[in-house]
């Protein structure tokens, strides 16, 4: 006869065996080693009165169902980070503070109702996850914005007014879109140069953020133009969005080595219309161009927006 | 081999009513463990190829939804995954069902319960699905993703599969507006294996 005891010490895993009140029937060397408490000293005690963090009603809930489906349940590390709170003493690397740990319980003895639990140490894949998320978080932004003036670029714009668009017409809301082109930016970079007209574009960027909604967005698509994304407006409010925009930045200033600067903005307007547009935004657009156009030939520093017909 | 992975109208039949009957042990023991009576609905069968469960799936996982969406492997003769698809608001009333009280309707309790469930079906329905064409099976622990549209979903997605056979049920609790709905993905070798004995069975009776 084989002596499991061996096994049951020297796993590189933490053991339980609970009845189905969660009396601790076994708790192996892994657990004395790690909690500091001696299988002989919570022998017979209840799991969740030693650890009083335990939700009671959940444990014996995962106990019945092992007992009743004569199939594991889980504790899963992504829920519940863990069962038995075991300190990390790392000082070097400080994630987290507790092991994570994935719990499987598994039939032990049916006729008695006990069951075994098995405690995975899943700290090391979680940090492992959580560095790759982050990375994954700002590679995600540095493929979807503009890296001068961190508004979305034109990839993430297609790929989000689509989305939206989707969404919007089965809610029968509209949808709007304004491109904003400052006036005679290149006086600006011949007067005062590159780097000042750099400044300019940015702070447009920063400034148009302000004034949209969560819910829109501002891209930049390339030079001097942005467009914006105004969903859930239908084109009387955009027009006066767009032209609240337009006096706010009428009003800005930027201050340069040779005094202050102010500039102006043309924006064109347009909604986005079912049966003209067939489900492609890039019609949308055209016509905001078009009406960009209009305000550009009427003098600059004006709205213009494209009629419905 | 395209003809190999399909299953004929009989062995539809015939699948159909092995699920019915592992249904039936999924749904007492949600009686038993949460005392609650739920139902799941007769299992629509369907054999596809990849790009048509990619289609499949964006019917379900539609914009403007989040989805909890549950995933585990199941091992041995008969392999493959489940897949538990739930909307959010579904989710919060099966959260109800579990006598989860308004301040405990979070995230992690809300993904507990839907592993938890998503776990009880599974095991005991291929469990017993497994013992009445005599396979033998384990589980792997399952996981969780919520979903906000089916691109994030294509991110995950392994292809391994050439065709899949789509098992799907719908679960319903009484008096709650639940929606769940369990797909079981089978892998090429199990097609085989449960067409082999479905025919078993269908030259018996």
């Amino acid at each position: 006869m084989l002596n499991n005891d061996i096994i049951f010490n020297t796993i590189d895993n933490g053991i339980i065996i609970l009845d189905e009140n969660l009396n601790i029937l076994a708790w192996n060397y892994w657990l004395e080693i790690r909690t500091n408490i001696k299988q002989n000293d919570i022998l017979n005690k209840n799991i969740c009165k030693e650890f009083d963090y335990i939700n009671e009603k959940k444990l014996k809930r995962k106990v019945k169902s092992v007992l009743v489906t004569k199939n594991p349940s889980y504790y899963n590390v992504d829920p519940h980070h863990y069962l038995v709170n075991i300190k990390i003493n790392s000082i070097i690397d400080k994630i987290y503070d507790s092991m994570q740990q994935d719990i499987t319980i598994v039939p032990y003895d049916i006729e008695k109702k006990y069951v075994c639990l098995y405690i995975y140490d899943k700290t090391p894949l979680c940090k492992t996850n959580f560095k790759l998320e982050q990375l994954n978080v700002q590679l995600k932004d540095l493929s979807n914005r503009d890296p001068m003036t961190h508004a979305f670029n034109r990839r993430y714009f297609a790929e989000f007014s689509n989305k939206m668009l989707s969404l919007s017409r089965r809610n029968n809301q509209c949808v709007c879109m304004c491109i904003i082109d400052i006036d005679k930016f290149k006086n600006i970079n011949d007067t005062y140069g590159h780097s000042v007209g750099d400044k300019v574009i940015i702070l447009l960027a920063q400034k148009l953020e302000e004034y949209v909604r969560t819910s829109d967005i501002v891209a930049r698509f390339g030079g001097e133009e942005f467009v914006i994304f105004l969903h859930n407006i239908c084109l009387d409010s955009a027009k006066n969005i767009a032209e609240k925009i337009r006096k706010n930045i009428e009003e800005l200033e930027l201050d340069t080595s040779e005094g202050k600067l102010g500039f102006t903005v043309s924006i064109g307007v347009s909604e986005y219309d079912d049966k003209k547009d067939s489900n492609n935004i890039e019609n949308t657009l055209k016509r905001a161009d078009d009406s960009l156009y209009i305000a550009k030939n009427s003098g600059r520093n004006q709205v213009s927006r494209f009629e419905k017909s | 081999m395209k003809d190999q992975l399909t299953l004929n109208e009989d062995e539809v039949d015939c699948l159909q009513e092995l699920m019915n009957i592992s249904y039936g042990s999924a749904t007492a023991a949600i009686a038993e463990i949460i005392d609650k009576f739920a139902t799941l609905s007769i299992p629509n069968i369907k054999t596809v190829t990849v790009d048509e469960f990619k289609e499949y799936l964006k019917s379900k996982l539609d914009y403007g939804k989040s989805h909890y969406v549950t995933n585990q492997l199941i091992n041995g003769t008969i392999s493959g995954e489940t897949m538990f698809i739930i909307d959010k608001d579904s989710t919060f009333n099966l959260g109800r069902e579990y006598d989860l009280e308004e301040d405990e309707l979070i995230e992690e309790e809300l993904k507990d319960v839907v592993l938890e469930t998503s776990n009880i079906i599974t095991s005991t329905t291929i469990s017993k699905f497994a013992e009445l064409i005599n396979a033998s099976v384990t589980f792997s622990p399952p996981s969780i993703k919520i979903l906000h549209s089916i691109e994030e979903f294509y991110e995950y997605f392994a292809n391994e599969y050439s065709h899949i056979i789509i098992i799907s049920t719908e679960i319903k609790f009484k008096d709650q507006n639940i929606h769940g709905e369990l797909l079981i993905l089978s892998k090429d070798d199990s097609i085989l294996f449960m067409k082999n004995a479905l025919n078993k069975l269908l030259d018996e009776f």
